[in-house]
């Protein structure tokens, strides 16, 4: 993972094994010993350091999703407690029923509609404001705001603006000439119309991450390049893009995540419908576990979602990465 | 794109269309916020209201206690802020300059936290919190969420972009890991952890799912149910709806002015170039 | 290295923690409610929490009801905690069951009655009537049966109402159709759409919501579940691919086919919005609407009400209650159950009853409150609502009326709005999506069956 680039600082370890060739015997003896010891010391300063971040990763995310393990193995009651032991049934029939492989492609859907295209659109903004012309403190303002909003207020605003008859949005349509769209009741559209919901959500952070990497860029590169007569977007292509390439890699693996996450908008604004057209992996979950209180399917697909995502990310890691270039 | 290569008006136009497209829905809530009912509900529906009604935030405040709410949030947020701040920099600490068995195997165990649905595991967590006596209080909305994954990755990347030959100097000069990391890597850094404070803020404050479950008091409320509270199973006033999210919005737009130069400048200082 | 010590590892540590403590030892405020400050009651009042799920303006009249009881009880406390839509409030139930965090009473939606059964979590309200014979002959009979189950009346009605269909009386004389005399049938539905269709106007739209085609069913008599609608034993299986939906759905996919009814969706709010602009000439809606609808539409047009509509040869039947009902959890001290049994006592009381249900647009639960001179006072302002009064009244109590019961009724009512989906997209057509539907119902039945012994 990411730890081929680790400790580039000289560790004490490192420095004294270092003295400790050039010195005399005994006195290496002596250094040997008071390295193991700081050593120790190190190690037990690692853990200390960890410790209270996995004191409440433990028993705030691994606990409980141990708890899921053991849930997905049986059936639950009304109450919630566990009725019948079934084995890996509740796996089977997820892997059987047609709804698990719906809300699977609907979540790949998903990710491809809101991921390239909200790092697209950062991209194309923060290229915009990056440069010292006058005003700009105001538009990277602007392009930031969608960040201070949530989920639940976003979608409420989205919600009014979908409206299919009175929404503003199909009003412009209207003024345009054009047939309404029924943006959240067509089964064409609902998923397009969540998905540009959400991406105009992340924009905010999406954003801030691609201004941030554009300004880490240093200004003696451009120079250079103007001097090169090269033209706006083949500078962008040849040397921005690969420059701020760390920064892309790092949001789109934030955003396929948060993607795979996505729940608020869905709930307010179709709950998974027309005809489960927008029935991702994580509303169905929650659907199965918290409306349908059937805890033991719930997290059996977790479970499989929780193995997905982390294949991916493995997957992320492994090989894009390698193409990410660091300074 | 390179934007010093081209025309400026082209830029502004540019920018100007898409800071209306970005701003619109903000300014649609704006707007109707300021109407009254019959406004917001006809067809075509109209751009600006006719007169400026503030009555609208006066009935929501009537409705909601807005400033209980927004008080809690407060507290909830900062702490967490706070101490997000406090376990991902000693976290990334470790991970970023000390050496120990597991380094690999504990790095990726944090980075997989970042992807179990928060969903999927909260009614265990909310009966942890119940057998903790917790519920209620506002360590109950806490505690939970003290330890970060995506901070402690943010603040490894950032630590490990710091000069190197400062630490070389401050290492010959028989300074400790404590004396570093309090005296020159946490001031180096102020930039990341800025972003990161600002970031965790504003993700706390838009909780809603788990202040609702473990709190019964309105006195222990946050902010995002306020939004629950304001909708109506059967006829939403938009007008209403739209109002109260502007209220509740302030805040964070505020927090956003203030927070975004330091945001920036964290994320550029270093933060993700590896 | 000398400085690199236990002691400032010691010190590392204790920082961190100490920051992390501090963060949450912020014990809550310590602000009681403040009605006790001045008053002397010589023990603390018998204190009773109420979970419910009413937002907004429903949320003001729930909490004026609150204060009222607290005023006129001085030995007993009522706290009404909003816990969020009702599918988020039976959650937070569940996960409270089996400690005492959990409420004294909680508003549940009628459709969760059977799982609230089979919780066993809860004390039937019977056993609090029998032991002081309450008088519940008032009690609107169509509501008492639908809360019936083995003889017993297991929770308190408290909101409930009816869907009925609305129309556009001005648009109805502008197409040339009689205001006065709405349409009955289907066949009648279809042909006024379609005269009322013309201009930016379309002649109805209805809510894709699984309620409309229960009390669609209901209307003509037909069982929605095996077992006597799961009332004489629990349902197995799901019958809601029967003819008499079939019917339905094909009548509504044809309006749509014919471009005299518009598909807006899932929620109500919307086909309400969209009639209260004009845009659409009929719809259905629940009667709590009828307020909301009525004074959205004031100089605008006239509101007329109707019977839900049925086929012209349709069995006959009526109406189900729908909204909510109020559950004594049963693990509460018998002196805490007893005071919110005085609670819910007051709140079927007629003239709180007449005040909810003047201000809310619920029925009055109990037929008394239509003699208090509120009620008639808003008959007389709301003229549309004798409609639904008298529907509900001519509604033929049998098994289809008195509504069906299953565990897993949200889950079906889902399904239910899926399969209308698929119809009204084209996907498939009515008998195949129901068939669809009923077996997925039927089998998450079975499923849940297994869990409940």
């Amino acid at each position: 993972m990411m730890m081929d680039n680790e400790l580039s600082l000289p560790s004490p370890g490192h420095s004294l094994s270092a003295h400790a060739s050039q010195s005399g015997e005994s006195a290496a003896a002596a250094m040997r010993i008071a390295a193991k010891k700081t050593r120790s010391r190190e190690i037990m300063l690692a853990y200390a350091c960890l410790a209270p971040s996995l004191l409440i990763f433990g028993l705030f995310l691994f606990y409980p999703l141990l708890k899921s393990v053991y849930l997905s193995l049986f059936l639950t009651d009304p109450q919630g407690r566990v009725a019948e032991f079934v084995g890996l049934d509740n796996f089977k029939e997820i892997l059987a029923s047609e709804m698990f492989y719906t809300s699977f492609w609907n979540t790949l859907l998903f990710i491809l509609l809101t991921v390239p295209t909200g790092i697209a659109a950062a991209i194309l903004l923060a290229a915009l404001t990056h440069n010292k012309l006058r005003g700009m403190k105001i538009f990277r303002f602007i392009f930031s705001l969608p960040m201070a909003v949530s989920v639940g207020t976003g979608s409420m605003i989205w919600m009014i603006l979908y409206h299919p008859t009175l929404g503003i949005l199909n009003y412009f349509l209207s003024l345009l000439g054009s047939q309404p769209i029924q943006w959240l009741t067509d089964p064409k559209w609902a998923m397009i119309s969540v998905a540009l919901m959400t991406i105009w959500m992340n924009l905010g952070f999406n954003y801030i991450l691609m201004l941030s990497g554009m300004q880490g860029v240093s200004e003696d590169i451009y120079d250079s390049t103007k001097i090169d007569g090269s033209g706006p977007l083949r500078t962008f292509f040849r040397i921005t893009m690969p420059l701020i390439s760390p920064t892309l890699f790092f949001t789109s693996v934030v955003s396929v995540i948060g993607a795979f996450q996505a729940f608020g908008q869905i709930n307010i604004l179709t709950k998974g419908g027309p005809i489960n057209s927008t029935n991702v992996m994580v509303f169905n979950i929650y659907q199965d576990a918290f409306v349908n209180f059937r805890f033991g399917i719930g997290s059996a697909q977790a479970l499989i979602l929780f193995a997905i995502i982390l294949l991916l990310t493995v997957f992320q890691f492994k090989f894009v990465e390698k193409k990410v270039h660091y300074q | 794109m390179n934007m010093r290569l081209m025309p400026k008006s082209f830029i502004y136009t540019a920018l100007l269309l898409c800071s209306l497209a970005v701003l619109f829905p903000l300014l649609y809530t704006l707007s109707t916020s300021l109407m009254s009912e019959a406004e917001s509900a006809v067809y075509p529906p109209p751009l600006l209201p006719e007169a400026i009604n503030l009555s609208n935030f006066a009935k929501v405040i009537d409705t909601i206690p807005v400033l209980t709410f927004i008080g809690n949030s407060l507290i909830v947020s900062i702490a967490i802020m706070l101490g997000q701040i406090v376990t991902a920099s000693l976290a990334a600490y470790a991970f970023a300059f000390l050496r120990f068995p597991g380094k690999t195997l504990l790095f990726s165990l944090f980075l997989a936290t970042m992807m179990i649905p928060w969903e999927v595991i909260m009614i265990p967590n909310y009966l942890t919190v119940k057998s903790l006596n917790w519920l209620d209080t506002y360590q109950g909305l806490i505690v939970p969420f003290l330890a970060t994954a995506f901070g402690t990755f943010l603040l490894r990347q950032t630590f490990l972009q710091l000069p190197k030959e400062l630490f070389e100097a401050a290492r010959v000069d028989g300074c400790g890991h404590v004396r570093t990391f309090l005296s020159m890597v946490l001031p180096l850094s102020i930039p990341g952890i800025a972003t990161l404070g600002v970031y965790s803020f504003l993700n706390n404050w838009n909780m809603y799912l788990w202040p609702l479950l473990t709190t019964n008091r309105v006195e222990m409320r946050t902010v995002q149910i306020g939004i629950g509270m304001l909708q109506f199973e059967e006829m939403n006033s938009w007008n209403l709806i739209l109002s109260g999210v502007l209220l509740l919005l302030l805040p964070s737009l505020l927090l956003l002015a203030l927070g975004l130069k330091p945001l920036v400048r964290g994320i550029t200082a270093g933060a993700l170039k590896g | 290295m000398k400085r690199f010590g236990k002691r400032s590892f010691a010190l590392l540590l204790l920082s961190c923690f100490m920051l992390i403590s501090a963060a949450c030892s912020n014990t809550p405020a310590a602000g009681e409610t403040t009605v006790a400050a001045g008053s002397k009651p010589a023990q603390d009042p018998v204190k009773v929490v109420w979970w419910h799920s009413m937002s907004g303006e429903l949320g003001t009249v729930a909490d004026k009801l609150i204060s009222d009881f607290n005023a006129t009880h001085q030995d007993i406390q009522v706290e009404g905690v909003f816990q969020g839509t009702y599918d988020e409030s039976l959650n937070k139930l569940k996960a409270s069951l089996g400690s005492k965090s959990g409420p004294t009473m909680i508003q549940v939606y009628e459709i969760g009655s059977r799982f609230m059964m089979d919780t066993k979590a809860i004390r039937p309200v019977q056993d609090f009537m029998d032991a002081e014979a309450y008088d519940i002959s008032s009690l609107e009979p169509n509501i008492k049966n639908y809360y019936t189950f083995d003889g017993k009346l297991h929770s308190m009605p408290f909101n409930s109402s009816n869907p009925i269909l609305y129309y556009n009386k001005d648009a109805f004389k502008a197409a040339g159709l009689d205001p006065e005399n709405p349409p009955k049938t289907y066949e009648e539905v279809a042909e006024a759409a379609k005269a009322l269709t013309k201009g930016g106007q379309t002649g109805a739209s209805f809510a894709i919501y699984g309620w409309f085609m229960e009390q669609f069913l209901a209307n003509q008599g037909a069982e929605l579940l095996n077992n006597g609608n799961g009332r004489n034993s629990p349902a197995t299986a799901s019958q809601v691919n029967n003819a008499a939906a079939v019917k339905t759905l094909e009548w509504w996919k044809k309006m749509l086919d014919d471009k005299v009814l518009l598909n807006l969706g899932r929620k109500t709010d919307d086909t309400k919005k969209a009639f209260a602009a004009g845009q659409i000439a009929m719809t259905l809606d629940s009667t709590a609407s009828l307020r909301g609808i009525v004074s959205a539409a004031e100089g605008k047009f006239e509101v007329g009400t109707a019977f839900l509509p049925k086929p012209a040869d349709g069995g006959e039947g009526g109406v189900i209650i729908g909204g909510a009902s109020l559950w004594m959890m049963n693990n509460k001290s018998e002196e805490e159950q007893q005071a919110a049994w005085e609670f819910m006592k007051y709140l079927a009381e007629p003239q709180t009853q007449a005040y909810w249900h003047v201000n809310t647009g619920y029925f009055p639960v109990t037929t008394k409150a239509y003699d208090e001179p509120l009620v008639k006072e808003n008959l007389e302002k709301y003229p549309q609502f004798q409609t639904a009064v008298d529907q509900l009244h001519q509604t033929k109590a049998n098994l289809a009326t008195q509504g069906a019961v299953m565990g897993v009724f949200p889950e079906a009512r889902q399904l239910t709005e899926t399969a209308i989906e698929e119809v009204l997209n084209g996907q498939k057509t009515p008998q195949e999506a129901l068939d669809k539907a009923a077996q997925e119902i039927s089998s998450k039945i079975e499923t849940y069956n297994k869990t409940v012994k």
